[in-house]
């Protein structure tokens, strides 16, 4: 299965003056799930937005499989969930996770299995302004769910969320794209989380971004959660702390 | 309680405006409430026949006008590159005063509603353009990156989220249009209708009937500001929170260089030019009445025609300025004052809002009456045509000064005055100067319907003149000399403002 590798080769993007990313290349392994971490505004969030498509780079190039990131996004096969909810005011928790379907031009019919996966069943008739900061942004990680992609790309979108659905979470999500092979990408400052939910942190350090660290994370062959507080987890998240250390 | 405090203030009003007209029964320039209702049951039949054809023309033309400047709006989105050409070319169209195009409309239409209809169409279009267009715009970058993770492109955009953000500004937009509408449908009426509130309007003042005039100014109001309450109703109930919106085009920079700038304003009155020719030759109509650029220059070209043309234009202006400098310094004076006792602003702000529904130029004729038909008469109906809708953007100006600006003065225990003067007045120069480039348009359109109506001098009473003597090559020289100064005035207001903004309120020109 290779159709979804996501390949950066050499790529570069320049905002004004500022150099944000200089030639970078990574290679994103088809249904893996890596997580991006650094410290702010080193280019994380700007690596994830030139996969979407929605920035190009200056030089270098974007595949995902065979196709640009346009193509992927035109036939719906990426979505994104993003720092902010981006709720539109005006439709239900439901009609707003129903969008993510529509805009991909999928299927709605998996609305009420994920209004329950992100823990909304009672809400879905109410509008954003009637939710909490992290309800609103659990309807925004179900929006990016429900069209089922093969690229997900997700921009810190557990920043608002209360720690007891974070743990909900963290332990439904990768199931859910390890069985789909979903190709994940997470922005995260919590250090913990990127190695409880991927197989991979990429460590970078700023202007222009680079890799400082490519830590494998080799947790998951029960496919259950890790234990935060066993030995080999607790290794593995030193040495991306220690890392992070050196990037700042 | 509300309702009780309504009619108690109404009551008081209405005795004091009977006192007054009957202390002043010789002058004949204050009818009262009684002679109002007597006027009106006795003529019930003929005014709700002329209420009802007013009001069916202002309907038409702010449905046409409406979905004209939507459809323009929405071109723009999809094709941003075309915005700064449609802009221009409807802002050109705005500077034309509604009288000017009045007579034209009706020699191109002949008799019947078609110019009412054009003019209370083209008196909407341009304030739903801009309120729609913010709206259509004020969409958060979020949403459009939303759109791009899916591939989906500016349609799917405005469909799923655009149209959908805008109603708010829209409805803002729907609900000073709909006494400008009516302002439109009674200017068409002046300029020769059979049949509407404007045509025994005329007949009225013509006639020196107090009465008569006073019922109708009273009646056309009314019907404007039923439409504002109406559409307000609507707004308040789909959108809540109703956005302040800026009724002026932002300033669109096609480059840093004067010369591009300039190369694109001479090509946009190009088109214009071409689109007049072009559309006359389309509809082939009859050159004796549907003159060409050609033939106005070629008119012009004789120096006794010119000079006629600028002594009218000269007496026009005479009138105008100084109506517009009042208008604006009032209304700006006056928003001061009352930010100086903030409990008064607070109350004057909703009268001041309602006023600026009613369409002045109904109420002209009163003026007329109250300052006669010379100078006063006439500065005074620019002055008050110009004069609420200043206030109303100074007001709100004012209260754009940031709060912590306030905080931090008042933390050093500065004067009221001071705070004005160094942080109130500048947050209100923008606003000031929004109304002051809208305000050009609009003043002559009040100095050329006052001489339309009554002065009997001026450009106003050229075009009247023309009109009926079908001296058709003066009156299209009319209008576009009009339109020049408009467009000239328009430009000089804004450059000023650049100037002046430049020095005391530097961000706000970013």
């Amino acid at each position: 299965m290779t159709r979804a590798d996501i390949h950066c080769d050499n790529i570069q993007k320049s905002f004004g003056a500022v150099e944000t990313v200089s030639q970078l290349s990574i290679v994103f392994k088809s249904g893996q799930t890596t997580a991006l971490v650094g410290p702010s505004g080193c280019g994380k969030s700007t690596i994830l937005r030139m996969i979407a498509g929605l920035e190009t780079p200056d030089t270098g190039s974007i595949r995902i499989g065979q196709e640009t990131p346009r193509q992927v996004a035109r036939r719906g096969g990426l979505s994104m969930a993003f720092q902010d909810p981006s709720l539109l005011p005006w439709r239900s928790v439901r009609s707003n996770i129903a969008l993510g379907a529509e805009l991909a031009r999928k299927p709605v019919d998996r609305v009420d299995e994920l209004i329950d996966l992100v823990g909304l069943v009672g809400f879905s008739d109410h509008r954003p302004a009637e939710l909490s900061g992290g309800m609103r942004q659990r309807a925004a990680i179900a929006r990016s769910l429900i069209s089922a992609p093969d690229v997900l790309l997700l921009d810190e979108p557990f920043g608002a969320v209360d720690a007891i659905t974070r743990r909900r979470l963290n332990r439904d999500l990768p199931p859910l794209w390890r069985e789909r092979k979903t190709t994940t990408l997470l922005v995260t400052h919590s250090v913990e989380e990127a190695v409880l939910l991927s197989d991979r942190v990429i460590v970078l350090c700023p202007r222009p971004a680079r890799v400082l660290a490519d830590i494998p994370v080799d947790l998951h062959h029960n496919r259950a959660l890790p234990e935060t507080n066993a030995p080999a987890f607790r290794d593995l998240a030193m040495r991306v702390l220690t890392a992070l250390e050196e990037a700042a | 309680m509300a309702v009780g405090r309504f009619i108690v203030t109404a009551v008081v009003f209405a005795l004091v405006w009977e006192f007054l007209a009957r202390a002043q029964t010789g002058s004949m320039i204050i009818s009262g409430p009684v002679a109002i209702a007597e006027y009106l049951t006795n003529n019930s039949g003929l005014i709700v026949r002329a209420a009802t054809e007013t009001t069916t023309n202002a309907v038409l033309g702010f449905l046409w006008g409406n979905l004209a400047a939507m459809m323009l709006a929405v071109i723009v989105t999809l094709l941003p590159r075309s915005e700064w050409t449609i802009s221009t070319l409807a802002l050109l169209v705005f500077c034309i005063p509604l009288i000017a195009s009045g007579p034209i409309l009706r020699v191109l239409f002949g008799p019947g509603p078609g110019p009412q209809i054009t003019l209370a169409a083209l008196a909407v279009y341009y304030t739903t353009f801009l309120a729609f267009l913010v709206g259509l715009k004020a969409v958060s970058q979020n949403w459009t990156d939303l759109m791009g993770v899916y591939g989906r492109g500016r349609v799917a955009t405005l469909f799923t989220v655009r149209l959908r953000a805008s109603v708010p500004y829209l409805f803002v937009g729907l609900q000073i249009a709909a006494p400008a509408a009516f302002l439109g449908a009674m200017i068409g009426e002046f300029t020769g209708a059979e049949r509407g509130l404007g045509v025994l309007t005329l007949r009225a003042m013509r006639g020196l009937q107090t009465d008569a005039t006073w019922s109708l100014a009273c009646v056309s109001a009314g019907i404007a500001m039923l439409g504002y309450g109406c559409l307000g109703a609507l707004r308040r109930k789909f959108t809540p929170h109703a956005p302040v919106i800026l009724f002026s085009p932002k300033r669109l920079d096609l480059g840093r260089s004067i010369t591009i700038q300039l190369i694109g304003f001479v090509s946009v009155v190009g088109l214009v030019f071409v689109l007049w020719q072009g559309a006359m030759d389309a509809f082939g109509l009859n050159p004796f009445f549907a003159k060409r650029p050609g033939d106005i220059f070629r008119f012009l070209s004789e120096p006794a025609h010119l000079n006629t043309l600028l002594a009218a234009l000269g007496a026009t202006l005479a009138y105008a300025v100084p109506g517009y400098l009042a208008g604006l310094g009032l209304g700006a004076g006056l928003a001061i004052l009352l930010m100086l006792w903030p409990p008064v602003a607070r109350a004057t702000m909703p009268i001041a809002i309602a006023l600026r529904a009613v369409p002045i130029i109904t109420t002209a004729p009163l003026l007329v009456l109250a300052f006669g038909r010379g100078f006063t008469g006439t500065v005074a109906i620019v002055a008050v045509m110009i004069f609420f809708p200043t206030l109303v953007a100074c007001l709100q100006g004012l209260r754009q000064t940031p709060a912590q600006i306030v905080d931090l003065f008042e933390s050093y225990g500065a004067s009221r005055f001071q705070l004005l003067r160094s942080a109130q007045i500048p947050a209100m120069l923008p606003a000031l100067f929004a109304s002051a480039r809208m305000a050009v348009p609009a003043a002559l359109l009040a100095v050329t319907t006052a001489e339309w109506l009554a002065t009997g001098r001026g450009i106003g009473v050229l075009m009247a003149l023309t009109s009926s003597t079908s001296d058709y090559n003066m009156l299209w020289s009319c209008v576009v000399v009009l339109c020049l100064v408009a467009v000239v005035s328009y430009a000089f207001v804004a450059w000023c403002e650049k100037k002046v903004l430049g020095i005391y309120a530097n961000e706000q020109l970013a």
